[in-house]
């Protein structure tokens, strides 16, 4: 038992590490102010007089920022972190002590993942903030159309980007993967734009094999539907947010959880696989 | 009889290389014993496998074939890391610690006791002489304060074995004989210490016993005085003989069946030479300063 807490106490020092270190660095920053930028600017869109649907106009630039911000930050922070450690060879001190290098890559995701719940917050925050800033200001202009009090409800957002953050995990464990077998930056950041690009047009593949007759061509791609999580599981604004009557069940949210913590458990073991191996 | 400290028996290890998975020896059937509480110097020019074989020790690359132990325990596992301590060739560290900081997140790493923590972080530091600096940021530090630092996470949780990788690379004769006091110091304390260097004339002063690899292959191994000594001759050191008496010693050696090979004076090594020289500079200076301030006290 204490084996277990000394190990999770290792990971958790090696994870607070990364993320002192990810925050310090510029590129976190600077993407960082660009989302919030980006999401500011979208006020500027009033000036079209949407009415109500300008709250839900600046919904879905911010749920937009947050998925596209937050996946380059994703990719390229999880790269980075674990590159500067190879390149530097602080990896060859931290791993001549006694430390596994499940531990190494458990810190390793575990402190970008912290810096993306940072970045996923801060966005949430500064989306919620704005939005409760139009719908006061529309409450008071279109007293009508708020007969039944607000339009919004500001928990959705944070479970939205809550989901966004376990989708941000798992791409993080996948990057955390390629880079374990890789040998520089820019193939690592290269191949994992193109997974995420195949996760998030995954769902055409299932809509193929669907109508597809059973042979080998199905097969293949069910398994590749099976090898490649689907991120549009985790795009769940519609039903959040507006959709007062038809709200996310809870069980909805429990297994895109589940399914989000078994790929990213699945693709850090795979790298530690890999990672094993690897001359330091 | 006591277990060595690190035993290593028929270790090779191949690396592939390109495509095509072509295999490169670095190390070549290494049968290497390094008992406890020694000084052991490996020794080798570039490329000979001595970086290679203290990755194996430690762990960080797997042995193609031969196995290796570190006090009996196989040295691939985490619980045979436990007593090992490690500086690396070059220490890179996080540059956004303080000294301090950098060596008390090492110790905790590796799982030294809250309680006793900051005693022992105290304790390295100050054997490494970095006190004064513990509180600077890493990324401020000259390559001998980096060295003493990585010195001293490498010792913060007390290892009965200390590995070190060309401890003096790149540092200045001063600091490289700060740190060879700090590896004496060690071999004081009971720690056994494994080193690698190129600096020869550092290793004989300092090493109990050393191993010459070449191309991955043991070449030599043994005591430094037993592989240095000239088994056939003997040197007189004399004072004070005149011409007459460096003819009637000579003679003598002739009639004892001995002969004089050659008569030199005995040489000072650059190094010894060089910290004689500054260190009687640092304390004329450090006397220099002492005396300043009465003097401003007399105005």
């Amino acid at each position: 038992m204490s084996a277990v807490v000394e190990s999770i106490d290792r990971i958790r020092l090696i994870a607070g590490n990364t993320f002192l270190e990810a925050v310090r660095q510029k590129f976190f920053n600077s993407l960082l102010l660009i989302s919030i930028a980006l999401l500011a600017s979208s006020t500027f869109f009033q000036q079209f007089d949407f009415g109500t649907g300008e709250l839900k106009f600046i919904t879905d630039f911010g749920f937009g920022a947050l998925f596209f911000f937050g996946s380059i930050l994703s990719i390229t922070a999880t790269t980075q972190l674990f590159f500067n450690e190879i390149e530097n060879r602080t990896a060859l001190t931290m791993l001549a002590k006694p430390v596994y290098k499940l531990e190494f890559l458990a810190g390793k995701f575990l402190g970008a993942h912290m810096l993306m719940l940072c970045f996923t917050l801060v966005i949430s925050i500064v989306l919620a903030g704005m939005l409760y800033w139009r719908e006061t200001e529309l409450m008071a202009r279109l007293g009508d159309e708020f007969t039944e009090g607000r339009l919004i409800r500001y928990g959705d957002i944070f479970i939205f980007g809550f989901l966004q953050w376990l989708k941000f995990g798992v791409l993080a464990a996948i990057t955390l993967f390629v880079a374990s077998f890789s040998n520089t930056n820019l193939y690592t950041i290269v191949v994992s734009f193109f997974v995420l690009i195949i996760c998030q047009l995954q769902y055409i593949a299932r809509d193929a094999y669907s109508s597809m007759e059973a042979g080998v061509g199905s097969w293949l791609v069910k398994v590749l539907g099976l090898i490649f999580p689907n991120f549009q599981l985790f795009n769940v604004g519609e039903q959040l947010v507006f959709n007062v009557e038809q709200g996310l069940p809870t069980v909805t949210l429990l297994q895109i959880t589940a399914y989000a913590l078994v790929y990213t458990v699945a693709f850090i073991l795979l790298g530690q696989v890999n990672f094993r191996r690897r001359e330091i | 009889m006591s277990i060595p400290a690190i035993r290593i028996q028929g270790l090779t290890k191949d690396f592939s290389v390109g495509m095509r998975g072509l295999k490169l020896r670095a190390v070549d059937g290494l049968d290497l014993e390094v008992g406890d509480n020694q000084i052991f110097g490996l020794l080798g020019p570039n490329g000979s496998g001595k970086s290679t074989t203290i990755k194996v020790i430690l762990g960080l690359l797997e042995a193609s074939v031969g196995k290796c132990e570190i006090y009996g325990k196989p040295s691939h596992t985490v619980d045979a890391r436990r007593s090992v301590g490690f500086l690396p060739e070059a220490p890179y560290f996080y540059r956004y610690l303080s000294g301090r900081e950098l060596v008390r997140f090492y110790a905790r790493v590796c799982g030294v006791a809250r309680a006793n923590i900051n005693d022992q972080v105290d304790s390295v530091i100050d054997l490494v002489g970095m006190t004064e600096a513990a509180h600077r940021r890493v990324g401020t530090y000259s390559k001998g304060m980096l060295q003493r630092i990585g010195l001293a996470q490498a010792l913060v949780h007390d290892p009965q074995l200390v590995i070190l990788d060309e401890p003096t690379a790149g540092v200045d004769p001063l600091g490289s004989a700060a740190i060879a006091d700090i590896i004496r110091e060690l071999k004081r304390r009971g720690k056994t210490i494994l080193l690698s260097s190129h600096l020869l004339a550092q290793i004989e002063g300092l090493c109990d016993r050393v191993a010459i690899l070449h191309r991955g292959k043991l070449v030599r191994e043994g005591r430094v005085d037993d592989l240095v000594q000239d088994e056939l001759s003997e040197s007189l050191v004399v004072e004070g003989l005149s011409e007459a008496g460096r003819a009637a010693v000579a003679q003598a050696i002739t009639e004892h069946g001995g002969r004089l090979c050659r008569v030199e004076k005995p040489r000072l090594s650059l190094d010894a030479l060089f910290l004689n020289e500054v260190n009687q500079q640092e304390s004329a200076r450090q006397q220099t300063e002492a005396s300043a301030p009465k003097e401003g006290g007399l105005e």
